[in-house]
């Protein structure tokens, strides 16, 4: 059995019809920045506003695609590695990390935890200056890599604190088990327990990728080479060029959002299902 | 023996980390902004270049300069770097912090005095010939009488306005501030608003509101007073007789140029590089400039940019590619492209037909000055913007408002 | 002939699962705290951040800070924006958490397209919403002024009081998906069986909710808070790109103003000495974080 009850059929329909009520309200802004895009700049500034483009202007797109030396292209691809690398090197340190945390009772283990929350309160404005005097020195200024080992500032504290929580609640008897059958303190770490966190591993990929994906001020500073640049730097480039030329302006973020947004909605089975499925079993 | 183990795995664990840590320092050199090593085409050495325009046309025009130098000489190999005008004092100061800055810098003016002052600009007195220049550009790259800068070109902000509107509306050309303000209320209709200025609060904002400021015979450091006073009151009641849209504090100059073409404006304060902009957008539209009007005297403020051979760097490939950029021929090319007027009065006096848009804009230069110089002008700035936002915003009235500003500017003067 | 093997132990070993990431950060961000700590007790400025003596002048910046109407406000604004911010996307994103908790045809696609506001660039996003808020041609006040709420246009950006609430809204809409997923996730690690012996007990869902749900999501609202605070509290790219700290330093924060002193008036030693108060400020809220919940381990 599955030990689910099911809805019934009436409720079925009431809970989708608020659900899809829900998705409305929080993408309006969406619905709102698309439409814009589309509409003539007269359009934009007649009031009462429209609600959908009386008049199709393709215009600000294919501005898009004529801009000078920055290709678009080229930023998302530095964007999606700079964000994949983050994202590796994040997963890879947090997930020991909140293991030993969540279950081990070492000396300093709350300094350590405490170290983890310090190290991601200080404001951008601080970080910039030794960051970047680090990576000079490390000779990874103006590349890919500086932007990765900074992101991963950003996603390693976090997925510490999150993973910690799961790895908790697993319950000991499962890694005793293990160490019956032979394994290691590691190995049964590696071959019981990241299986079982799987979810918050998840949780923890995609949100360390997203932090490096809407990082503006790291890939501005340490990367100077408009070849290198994630797409951020482009829409703040953008910004200072077309200042509050609407439709140009939510073109722009348009065409940022729909790659992620189909990424997401292509995987969005293994995502979520990998989020909030595989629950621990008692 | 467990302790040993212990002691194994840390290593092996720290070395690890080394390993990812030091991963990040590939054996390749990367080719980086303030690279002062050979360039591997033809051995010729490389000079960077920062500026922040993010015009197109000005990029283009830059890089034809840069483009032709390349091909005359074969020494040294100029490249230029775009960093966005709100991250460039940023990158220059974490630069100076971490020595990796480019050979030239091209700044904007009022912010050349701060950079003198960190010590990362080379001295160039009596390797440029600036005495034909107009004094208000070459002050602004002076510090205690010594040349810290070349200008690069100069502009200064004049007043626009709609010609067809102004003829609906059957009006004349205001040349005063109580003109200005009945022309802008004649004006002021539907969608329409009579007047707009970039009141942003930052530099950009400070350098439209000085020239209102310093025609009532003000300066920027001694505003409260009748006529410290006057000024804001003035800005103040245009906002608040609907003149003016309060949404000014949040339109950089390039926005209001956007509300003018689009038609939204009838009359804004502005520089001469919008023209090249605005002829290609609206070639309809129907418009001229005239001189800022005028309160007691006519003012205006000089902008424009400032060339700074970084101290360190490729200080000859940099002086090189500066006398060539600097020379008559490329001066004329550059500010045609630009927008912006000479900086050098005889190249200035005769770039431009008596018809010309930008004919203005030469006059409004003689009424134009400086920002500055001053290391701390980013301060004073502060409190300007902040003054004349604050009675915008009807966050407090002019004598407030200029009391407060006062206080932070005596401050920071001494 | 079994042959008896120690029984697994948590001890002191734990700590070689930590020590790369603590590490790691340590070296990334470990010497930026120092430097800044130490930045923040002495004199620099343009004046001498390359050349020149940098004498320390002790807590002078920090007095100095204290007597800055500006400093004040970014306090102000920086400790209401992030509670009323944590308040409202914290309590909504629990409420669809719960909600897409239920098993309805629609839950999973649903809440996965809930979460795209999470990814787009808050760059971005504070553009969206300065379009949405602007005061002519803003589709917010078109819809206000349509349902008869308001009379006249907002000027919510251009006014001190409401160009905070702008900036609160903007947050809790990119906050909603952050908390609604990680709840969600939380949800997870509850095991069912405790909700089905809880329903045949006779218990109703106010009962299960209180008694089953919160008690054991504890750890994860825990984090989530913590985290939430600590991200908000920093928050610097809306702003930014918002309102800049506008109208009249009214929404500063103590991030953007440490950034305005440092980079654009090239205050360097004061602009650490703001980021320091924020530090203190999370370290104590930290703090307080870490003997929250050890003491529930204990």
């Amino acid at each position: 059995m599955d030990g689910e009850k099911k809805l019934s059929r009436n409720k079925n329909v009431l809970l989708c019809v608020i659900s899809v009520l829900f998705l409305c309200i929080l993408l309006f802004p969406l619905y709102w920045a698309l439409i814009t895009s589309l509409k003539t700049e007269q359009e934009i500034f007649q009031i009462p506003p429209t609600f959908y483009p009386h008049e199709l202007n393709l215009k600000s797109y294919a501005a898009q695609i004529e801009m000078g030396d920055f290709n678009m292209f080229r930023s998302f691809a530095n964007s999606f590695i700079i964000s994949v690398g983050a994202m590796v090197i994040a997963v890879l340190l947090a997930v020991p990390a909140s293991y030993g945390i969540a279950k081990y009772r070492f000396k300093g283990r709350k300094v350590m935890l405490l170290s983890f929350l310090v190290t991601q309160m200080l404001p951008v404005s601080v970080l910039l200056t030794p960051m970047f005097i680090m990576f000079k020195n490390m000779h990874v200024y103006n590349t890919w890599w500086a932007a990765v080992l900074a992101d991963a500032t950003i996603g390693i504290p976090f997925s510490v604190l999150i993973l910690k929580n799961y790895f908790a609640s697993i319950p000991k008897d499962l890694e005793e088990a293990a160490y019956l059958d032979g394994c290691n303190r590691f190995t049964a770490f590696a071959r019981i327990l990241i299986p079982i966190a799987k979810p918050g591993v998840m949780v923890c990929a995609i949100f360390s990728f997203l932090y490096a994906w809407g990082d503006l001020a790291y890939g501005m500073t340490f990367i100077l080479d408009q070849e290198r640049r994630p797409i951020t730097a482009g829409i703040f480039n953008f910004m200072g060029q077309y200042g509050t030329k609407w439709s140009y302006l939510t073109a722009f973020a348009v065409v940022t959002i729909i790659p992620v947004a189909l990424i997401f909605i292509f995987m969005q089975k293994y995502i979520v299902s990998g989020m909030t499925s595989g629950a621990v079993k008692g | 023996m467990k302790k040993k183990r212990m002691l194994a795995l840390l290593v092996t664990l720290v070395m690890a980390v080394g390993l990812l840590v030091g991963c990040g320092a590939p054996k390749e050199e990367q080719d980086v902004g303030g690279g002062d090593t050979p360039d591997e085409s033809g051995g010729a050495e490389a000079v960077t270049i920062w500026y922040y325009w993010e015009t197109e046309g000005h990029q283009v025009a830059l890089d034809k300069v840069i483009k032709d130098y390349n091909a005359s000489q074969d020494k040294y190999e100029v490249t230029a770097k775009y960093v966005p005008f709100a991250d460039f004092k940023k990158q220059l100061s974490i630069g100076a912090s971490a020595d990796e800055l480019p050979d030239v810098a091209i700044l904007d003016s009022p912010d050349h005095a701060a950079y003198v002052e960190m010590g990362i600009f080379e001295d160039l007195t009596g390797k440029f010939d600036v005495s034909n220049y107009y004094e208000g550009t070459v002050n602004s790259c002076t510090v205690d009488g010594k040349l810290y800068g070349v200008p690069f070109g100069a502009n200064c902000l004049a007043l626009y306005y709609n010609e067809d509107m102004l003829k609906a509306a059957e009006c004349e050309v205001p040349s005063t501030w109580d003109e200005l303000k009945t022309v802008a209320k004649a004006l002021t209709k539907d969608n329409v608003t009579g007047l707009a200025l970039c009141s942003v609060q930052n530099e950009e904002g400070t350098f439209n509101f000085t020239p209102w400021l310093w025609s009532t015979g003000a300066t920027s450091y001694d505003i409260d007073n009748e006529n410290g006073i006057r000024a804001l009151t003035f800005i103040q009641d245009l906002v608040n007789e609907g003149v003016m849209s309060k949404e000014c504090i949040n339109w950089t100059q390039g926005d209001v140029m956007n509300q003018f073409i689009s038609g939204n404006v009838a009359m804004m304060e502005n520089g001469p590089w919008q023209i090249p902009t605005m002829q290609a957008e609206a070639p309809e539209l129907n418009w001229k400039v005239t001189l800022l009007p005028k309160d007691s005297e006519y003012a205006s403020v000089l902008g424009g940019e400032n060339y700074a051979v970084i101290k360190g760097g490729n200080v000859e490939g940099a002086l090189d590619f500066l006398t060539y950029s600097t020379s008559e021929a490329q001066v004329k090319y550059l500010m045609d492209k630009f927008g912006y007027i000479s900086a050098d009065k005889t190249i200035a006096e005769g770039q431009f037909e008596a018809d010309s848009p930008y004919q203005p804009f030469v006059e409004e230069l003689n009424y134009a000055m400086p920002r500055g110089p001053l290391a701390d002008w980013p301060s004073v700035s502060d409190a300007i913007s902040l003054a004349f936002n604050k009675v915008i915003t009807g966050n407090a009235t002019p004598e407030e408002a200029a009391a407060e500003a006062q206080a932070t500017i005596d401050g920071i003067i001494k | 002939m079994v042959k008896r093997k120690k029984i697994f132990r948590y001890d002191n070993v734990g700590i070689l699962f930590v020590l790369p990431a603590f590490l790691y950060m340590l070296v990334f961000v470990g010497y930026p705290i120092a430097r800044n700590i130490i930045l923040s007790f002495q004199d620099v400025d343009a004046g001498n951040l390359v050349r020149g003596a940098k004498n320390f002048v002790l807590f002078e910046n920090y007095i100095g800070l204290f007597q800055d109407g500006v400093f004040r406000t970014s306090l102000l604004n920086t400790l209401c924006y992030t509670v009323l911010c944590l308040f409202f996307q914290f309590v909504i994103g629990f409420a669809l958490a719960l909600f897409f908790n239920q098993r309805f045809s629609f839950a999973k696609p649903i809440r996965g397209l809930l979460l795209i506001p999470w990814m787009i660039p808050i760059t971005v996003t504070a553009l969206m919403f300065r379009l949405l808020f602007a005061t002519d041609i803003g589709v917010l006040n078109y819809i206000l002024r349509s349902l008869h709420l308001i009379q006249e246009n907002v000027e919510w950006l251009t006014t001190p009081g409401t160009a905070l609430f702008a900036l609160v809204f903007a947050n809790v809409w990119i906050g909603i998906p952050f908390n609604m997923i990680l709840i969600s996730t939380g949800l997870t690690t509850i095991p069912k069986e405790l909700y089905e012996s809880a329903s045949m007990d006779g218990a109703n869902k106010a009962k299960t909710f209180w008694h089953i749900t919160l008690p054991l999501l504890r750890p994860t609202i825990e984090s989530v808070l913590i985290l939430g605070f600590i991200y908000t509290f920093k928050v610097y790219d809306l702003v930014y790109v918002m309102t800049g700290g506008g109208p009249v330093n009214s929404t500063h924060m103590l991030s953007t103003y440490s950034y305005k002193l440092s980079f654009e008036m090239f205050k360097y030693s004061k602009g650490s000495a703001v980021a320091n108060v924020l530090l203190v400020i999370l370290l104590i809220v930290g703090v307080f974080y870490i003997r929250v919940t050890t003491k529930e381990e204990e």
